[in-house]
């Protein structure tokens, strides 16, 4: 039986969830187009965003030579395949429910 | 909340953000259509006109440039309407993050192609130049949408620049066209080409790919 044990814990928090999932559709993000797509405040967002990175599944890079300094995250190659076993496990389990 | 079910909640979660995010049709098929068939029928009339008229002008530069930009106007106004309407439809606000970053890769190449086309029509007289800029820089200003557009749009936007390049060539290798008493056939014709016809091609493209709506899990 597979269940929620499987699933990456540090990707199933919802806000993590979501940056990942926009991190995976391409290839890089601002943080204020992060920030307006998902609604989230400034803190959150940071702390998520910090989560993430210490585990290495995203790489922030930094644009200091316009007039204001531009952040932007994308996925390692590490993100992308821990995002791809996390749907790969979700879809996994729906299937397996729907088989009983 | 079961396992099943929160698996479920988390499958829409994303599949409704990459929805959202993954792609950005800033050109919508249906604008594509009304404003390709206005370019045919605005670019055959001149070329018609010179042809059974011995090569006769069949307006004025300024009218060519007026044309156009009523053109550009109806196909721009109603694109606005659809992608207002497709905003409306998927729950976003109208200027997404999406059209932001379309925004920004259109505006530089149509900055440079309606300013340099409009003077060299009003202060060169160089028609088929214009009309030619105009294609290109159309055309890349779609490419610079390549990373968030669907494929179509991106090979519409290659097939402007591709057909640009091969038409600028044959007009600059054929200097017949300087007999001509006016280059409004030429430009005309590169216009019916390039905005015409492709256009056209693009947005039958669309229509004919387009998928069945998925069916929605209760």
């Amino acid at each position: 039986m597979i269940d929620f044990d499987q699933l990456d814990k540090l990707i199933h928090e919802k806000g993590r969830l979501s940056i990942m999932t926009l991190l995976s559709t391409r290839g890089e993000w601002a943080f204020q187009d992060l920030k307006n797509e998902l609604g989230m405040s400034d803190g959150n967002l940071i702390t998520h965003l910090r989560t993430l990175g210490t585990a290495t599944y995203i790489k922030e890079t930094r644009d200091e030579s316009g007039t204001r300094p531009r952040t932007s995250y994308e996925l390692t190659a590490a993100g992308r395949k821990a995002f791809k076993n996390y749907v790969e496990v979700l879809g996994e389990i729906v299937k397996a429910a729907q088989q009983t | 909340m079961s396992t099943t079910e929160a698996a479920l909640e988390n499958l829409r979660i994303i599949r409704s953000l990459m929805e959202k995010a993954h792609i950005y049709r800033a050109v919508s098929a249906p604008a594509a259509l009304t404003g390709g068939v206005l370019a045919l029928i605005a670019s055959a009339w001149p070329v018609w006109h010179a042809l059974t008229n011995h090569g006769e002008a069949a307006m004025c530069d300024r009218c060519f440039l007026y044309t156009w930009l009523a053109i550009l106007a109806v196909a721009s106004v109603l694109n606005v309407v659809l992608l207002a309407r497709e905003a409306t439809r998927r729950n976003q606000p109208f200027v997404s993050a999406g059209m932001r970053m379309a925004l920004r890769a259109f505006a530089p190449p149509m900055l440079v192609g309606g300013v340099v086309g409009i003077g060299l029509i009003a202060f060169l007289h160089n028609l088929t130049l214009a009309a030619l800029i105009w294609a290109l820089c159309y055309g890349l200003a779609l490419l610079g949408t390549a990373s968030f557009s669907p494929r179509s749009l991106v090979r519409l936007g290659w097939a402007f620049v591709i057909t640009g390049l091969l038409l600028f060539v044959a007009w600059a290798v054929n200097r017949d066209v300087d007999l001509l008493s006016s280059d409004l056939s030429p430009a005309s014709l590169v216009m019916g080409i390039t905005f015409g016809l492709l256009h056209v091609v693009y947005a039958l493209a669309v229509f004919f790919s387009r998928k069945p709506a998925e069916v929605q899990p209760e």
